[in-house]
């Protein structure tokens, strides 16, 4: 497919996702307080919120998708910016998953390997020190959500939280997602069968306009990720942090770009050091999603919550990144786990599963 | 650095590394040269030393440029594996094709010398016909073209068996052993040379399960 027919696919695709973000919220509205209210009482505990926002994500692959679907629930109403924090959270770890799985393929040689699953799981390590030390700040004091809100305040010309704010996104967005609403609303009827309907469409949307968002967007920047990354691969730093930053914004998931470094460092060509700032950049740099959504959903509490996204992972880095004696907490705690895990391999197997699929399963049941 | 992303144009990474290729023999070329200059009389300054030198270490570096590049590359756009595959094969033919050029140089460093040599126009015969090579090869690779590619592979092929001719030959003669050890190993450089070239040259008109068995007879090559 020739680049400028593509570049128009994604925008076209893109226009859907924000639709898709809208119809949720639509649907969701639909569904009735009492409905919702019932059905989301299980997250206010932010503990299960976390677990809630790391399964969802460790089973769509993609902390875009989980983030997405959050900001048209803080947008609707059904989930406040509180207690939709430590979701964010948790699927900032749930992505990690992904290279973490990837590492998994070079298991039959060990070096490789050690170096494939320390590059993965410096990312959890990461994100879990973050969450450790910013989710007890944010339950404490709101610290997180309480700048977001300010930041969003300014965005949104001086509007409060439960506010609306116009953007051309929104304006574009809302003429096709009314006539979806409109079309499903003549076929079914306005009931909660209909909201349940346009929920599922709307996820379904979500989910495949960002696959394919994604897909096409590597396709068509795959020779500038190529430069850049190369360009990149003997620096560290801030430089690798903006590389990670841009690649990430560039196809709209940390997976990609992590999930490339996985190989690069298991040959050997790219150092776990190295890996790390780029690693934290993606962080950063999935966040645009979020903000997209926000945009075309124009609500403020939604906005709000996607600023929080994105001041977590910046404070997650400056918590960490400017001090040189604890910079590298999560690279050398990983590389322990990796020097575990080649002698033990069943172990770096059982992590995987039981750290991003049991351990969730159990916390929701038990933080319920 | 990070503005690599905004920049628009240039040249892919599989283009870069076919121009690596090209430049790897042109270095070969001019390591070549240094060699045989040494080989037949002319001078082993330390001029030529430092040179020779450093162009082989810039071609081990060049080597490892491209795997570096071809990784990645391979990291991204996995529907690049087998030209990845390839070239990550014959950049291996590229560098050996510059560290036999430079054992010819050794030679003449242990003490070998044609310039009175009563065979010496065989000797220079050769010594053209492998350096019309190393030219050819380079200009056939960058410009893709699989018809002279094909021609001159089975042009280089009629060299093999000459090469082999020369070494028994050496391994009889009844001369100085000085002599048949600087010829042998002469022309098995420059054997080892020629085929590391037309591995090389394969990459454009072989599959991958046929590159590097350049040295084989004809027929093992062309087993399916």
């Amino acid at each position: 497919m020739p680049g400028p027919v593509r570049a128009v696919l994604v925008l076209a695709l893109l226009y859907l996702f924000l639709v898709g973000v809208r119809l949720l919220e639509s649907g969701i509205n639909g569904l009735g307080s009492d409905f919702t209210d019932a059905l989301f009482e299980n997250v206010t505990n932010p503990i299960s919120g976390l677990f809630v926002g790391m399964l969802a994500t460790v089973l769509v692959q993609s902390s875009s998708v989980t983030t997405a679907t959050i900001v048209g629930l803080v947008a609707a109403g059904v989930i406040d910016v509180e207690a939709a924090v430590p979701m964010v959270m948790g699927a900032n770890i749930g992505t990690t998953v992904t290279n973490t799985i990837v590492s998994l393929a070079h298991v039959r040689r060990s070096e490789e390997f050690r170096r494939a699953f320390a590059a993965a799981t410096m990312h959890d390590f990461f994100n879990i020190v973050a969450v450790a030390v910013l989710l007890p700040l944010q339950i404490a004091t709101g610290l997180l959500s309480k700048v977001a809100a300010a930041i969003s305040r300014f965005l949104a010309g001086g509007e409060e939280l439960g506010g609306t704010f116009d953007s051309p996104i929104k304006g574009a967005v809302k003429w096709l997602g009314g006539m979806i609403e409109d079309a499903l609303d003549a076929l079914v009827g306005p009931d909660r069968l209909l909201a349940a309907l346009t929920i599922l469409l709307a996820i379904a949307v979500i989910f495949v306009t960002l696959t394919f968002i994604t897909k096409n967007m590597k396709v068509l920047v795959a020779a500038r990720i190529e430069r850049t990354l190369n360009a990149a691969l003997a620096r560290s730093g801030l430089v690798g942090m903006v590389v990670g930053t841009i690649v990430t914004v560039a196809v709209q998931s940390s997976s990609i770009t992590t999930s490339i470094l996985i190989p690069l460092v298991a040959s050997g060509i790219l150092t776990v050091r190295n890996a790390y700032p780029i690693t934290l950049g993606a962080n950063v740099g999935t966040t645009i999603t979020a903000l997209l959504a926000a945009l075309g959903a124009g609500k403020v509490d939604g906005l709000t919550i996607a600023v929080t996204h994105t001041l977590f992972n910046l404070t997650g880095i400056l918590l960490l990144y400017p001090w040189p004696k604890i910079r590298y907490l999560p690279v050398v705690a990983a590389e322990h786990m990796a020097a575990f895990a080649i002698r033990h391999k069943t172990a770096a197997l059982g992590y995987t599963v039981g750290f991003f699929l049991i351990l969730p399963i159990v916390g929701i049941f038990v933080f319920r | 650095m990070v503005l690599e992303f905004f920049r628009r144009g240039g040249h892919t990474t599989l283009e870069e590394v076919e121009q690596s290729l090209v430049d790897m023999v042109c270095r070969t070329h001019e390591v070549y040269d240094a060699a045989m200059e040494a080989v037949f009389g002319g001078g082993k300054s330390k001029d030529t030393k430092r040179t020779v030198k450093s162009t082989d270490r810039s071609i081990n570096e060049e080597q490892r440029r491209v795997r570096r590049a071809l990784m990645l590359h391979a990291a991204v756009e996995t529907v690049d594996l087998p030209q990845v595959l390839g070239y990550m094969s014959v950049v291996k033919d590229a560098e050996r094709a510059g560290d036999y050029a430079k054992n010819l140089y050794d030679l003449a460093k242990y003490g070998a010398n044609f310039e009175e040599a009563e065979d010496r126009a065989e000797l220079e015969y050769y010594r053209d016909a492998v350096g019309g090579l190393i030219d050819e090869v380079a200009e056939v690779f960058a410009h893709r073209n699989t018809d002279r590619a094909a021609a001159l592979i089975e042009r280089a092929d009629g060299f093999l068996d000459q090469y082999d001719d020369h070494v028994r030959a050496a391994y009889d003669s009844a001369g100085p052993a000085s002599d048949a050890v600087a010829r042998a190993l002469y022309y098995r450089y420059l054997k080892r040379l020629t085929a590391h070239l037309m591995n090389l040259l394969t990459s454009l008109v072989m599959p991958i399960d046929r590159l590097d068995y350049y040295d084989e007879a004809k027929d093992d090559r062309e087993t399916p």
